[in-house]
């Protein structure tokens, strides 16, 4: 339970910059998900809040302490990564166990059997409990690798795609089960993913990162309604937010370059015809992709329309968003 | 009906003659392929062994083909097992295999755990510490000996600027005392590089991850090395224990070229000492029996060794 503030940060692998100038403050108790496109950074601001890499230059503070030069260990925190990185020569339950077998904490047996068993629950693995590591599925893997993060009551979680490698199912229960866990036990966790459902079920802070650069900080509701730029606009919503050419509509403010116009912004029955190219019903709701005066949009509409292939449609824009030339929202 | 018949057997003589290797099964075929590696065993390992086990049961001597030959049963086994001075030399075998087992892994290990370190030009250090593995024993053996010298040996003169003992006082090869460590040194001296490169193909197999977990786990450095870097290495560890055992229980020209089994017979180790009794003395049958006996030793801990690996890797 601590609050993690980033403050300057900034990396290179060679030439590029995996970091540049990173400023990001994350409020204690909170989850934060950090969106992004693979080379986007995001498992590196996990390395450098856990202490696997330091930066180049800027500072990482946990519960407003400094941590230059102190070890993963000093930090206490505890990562969950991409690759689970069980300890294949141990069993599962030697596998989470092994953070509670420190022998600076003296954990006594009975409290790590209880531990375990514990989590073993949550994560449905109880009956894998004795077997071999790398005999496990992919899914299982990853659950023993969470499992090993969930046993500790560490002050910052950090998780790496955690639910990457899991079928659906298994990835919205233990959805809820993150969530419920880190909500009951106010912990701190920053998680990585690229998964937008991901983003705007748990997180109560979204960080939106391009090419080393924090882009957008802010709750899910802000960046979805109130996206600083297209790039920041494209990482949330489903159906994507469409994007086209200003001029397409009257109306747009003179710097405009182009219309950002999510589901909600096109409104149905009004202004000019469109015409139908698909319908996809996807159960409580249907989406409709549209062609407009050239332009493909896609839009959701009543889960029961009557709508068809070539049929007619009249839109018209309803408070979009505007960008300007470089891609910059206008107010 | 007897136009089909000739229509059928012209086809069958017009086939090409490769068409009968073809109708061979694919068992024949197999069969034909391992068939010279096979007889090769059977000419230079299996009749041998057998041949050997024969003459053990026997008193032929090879210098003296004209001799007799007589059954003799289980005798030459019985005098082998009671004679001391087999005894000496299966002792004296022992003290060399297990101090160099210990000396080779302990430093082995050791130099693969800093080799595996990332630092600058550690490549070239391996190379260098690899060097010795790659020259012939005889010639580690004779430069040795010179190493060795109690008056101009560069080993003596380091021990003596060390220690601050007069070189020219102790001899290794001479001493009673020292004669089976000089053996020990110069083997692990050879061979430590090659028992540092597997262990080093061992710690590379385990990846950086690992450790990183561990690291996130609050596993202290220590901890890493005994739950993780050990456990991991190990199956490589055991397989350069066996090798370098297998190896040296047999050991045979370093230690000829470098002591000659002296003084005495101090350093005579048991495939010296076999090799006395088989060409030196030429007691063909006895030595046979003792040929058997060494086998069936070294075959049977490396058997029992090998079960306990299978063991470790499984886990």
């Amino acid at each position: 339970m601590a609050e993690v503030r980033l403050s300057g940060l900034s990396k290179m692998f060679g030439t590029t910059a995996a970091l540049d100038n990173i400023d990001l403050t994350v409020p204690d108790g909170s989850f934060v998900v950090l969106l992004g496109p693979t080379g986007a950074g995001k498992t590196t601001i996990l390395r450098m809040v856990s202490g696997l890499d330091t930066p180049d230059n800027g500072d990482v503070y946990i519960g407003g302490k400094p941590m230059a030069g102190l070890t993963p260990a000093q930090r206490d925190v505890t990562m969950v990564f991409q690759q689970y990185s069980l300890y294949p020569h141990m069993n599962v339950r030697q596998n989470l166990e092994f953070p509670l077998k420190s022998p600076l904490l003296r954990t006594p047996q009975a409290e790590i059997d209880r531990k375990v068993n514990e989590v073993a629950e949550i994560l449905q693995i109880s009956h894998k409990l004795d077997n071999k590591a790398t005999a496990l599925s992919g899914g299982e893997m990853q659950r023993v690798s969470i499992g090993r993060a969930l046993v500790r009551n560490p002050s910052v979680y950090l998780m790496d795609e955690p639910l990457s490698s899991l079928d659906a199912k298994l990835r919205s229960d233990l959805r809820i089960e993150l969530k419920n866990i880190q909500a009951n036990s106010g912990a701190t966790l920053i998680y990585v993913t690229h998964d937008q459902v991901e983003a705007m079920t748990m997180a109560t802070h979204v960080g939106v990162l391009d090419h080393g650069r924090l882009v957008q900080f802010g709750t899910p509701r802000q960046i979805y309604e109130d996206p600083v730029s297209i790039y920041a606009a494209s990482r949330l919503g489903q159906p994507r937010i469409n994007v086209v050419p200003a001029d397409l509509f009257g109306g747009a403010p003179t710097a405009a370059r182009s219309i950002g116009l999510r589901p909600e912004h096109i409104l149905q029955g009004e202004g000019e015809d469109s015409t139908v190219n698909r319908v996809e019903h996807l159960g409580d709701q249907t989406r409709l992709h549209l062609d407009y005066k050239g332009h493909d949009l896609i839009t959701v509409t009543d889960p029961h329309t009557e709508l068809q292939r070539g049929d007619r449609l009249p839109i018209r824009p309803n408070n979009p968003l505007y960008f300007d030339a470089s891609g910059a929202r206008l107010a | 009906m007897t136009d089909e018949t000739t229509a059928r057997t012209s086809a069958a003589s017009r086939r090409p003659p490769a068409r009968a290797i073809k109708g061979l099964s694919d068992r024949a075929v197999g069969w034909i392929f391992v068939a010279p590696t096979i007889f090769l065993l059977l000419a230079i390992n299996i009749f041998p062994l057998i041949w050997t086990i024969r003459l053990s049961l026997t008193n032929y001597r090879a210098n003296r083909t004209t001799a007799e030959v007589s059954w003799v049963g289980l005798r030459n086994y019985e005098r082998i097992l009671t004679d001391p001075d087999i005894w000496n030399a299966m002792q004296a075998t022992a003290h060399f295999v297990i101090w160099t087992l210990v000396l080779q892994v302990l430093i082995g290990f050791t130099l693969a755990y800093l080799i595996n370190k990332k630092f600058k030009g550690n490549d070239l250090w391996t190379t260098i510490i690899v060097l010795p593995m790659m020259l012939s024993p005889a010639v580690v053996g004779n430069f040795w000996t010179f190493l060795y010298q109690p008056q101009i040996g560069l080993f003596n003169y380091f021990v003596g600027f060390l220690t601050g003992a007069d070189p020219s006082s102790f001899s290794m090869i001479g001493d009673v005392a020292l004669a089976p460590w000089a053996i020990v040194i110069v083997d692990t001296w050879m061979w430590t590089p090659f028992v540092m490169l597997i262990c080093l193909a061992g710690l590379r197999s385990i990846p950086d991850s690992i450790y990183e977990a561990a690291e996130c786990d609050r596993a202290s450095k220590w901890r890493q090395f005994w739950t993780i870097t050990i456990p991991m290495a190990l199956p490589f560890l055991m397989l350069a224990v066996l090798f370098r055992g297998i190896e040296n229980f047999k050991m045979f020209d370093l230690v000829v070229q470098l002591t000659g089994g002296g003084p005495g017979s101090v350093t005579e180790l048991t495939s010296i000492n076999l090799k006395r009794e088989a060409f030196e003395k030429w007691r063909t049958g006895y030595a046979s029996a003792y040929a058997v006996i060494l086998f069936v030793t070294v075959f049977g801990l490396a058997s029992i060794y090998v079960k306990a690996l299978n063991k470790v890797k499984e886990r």
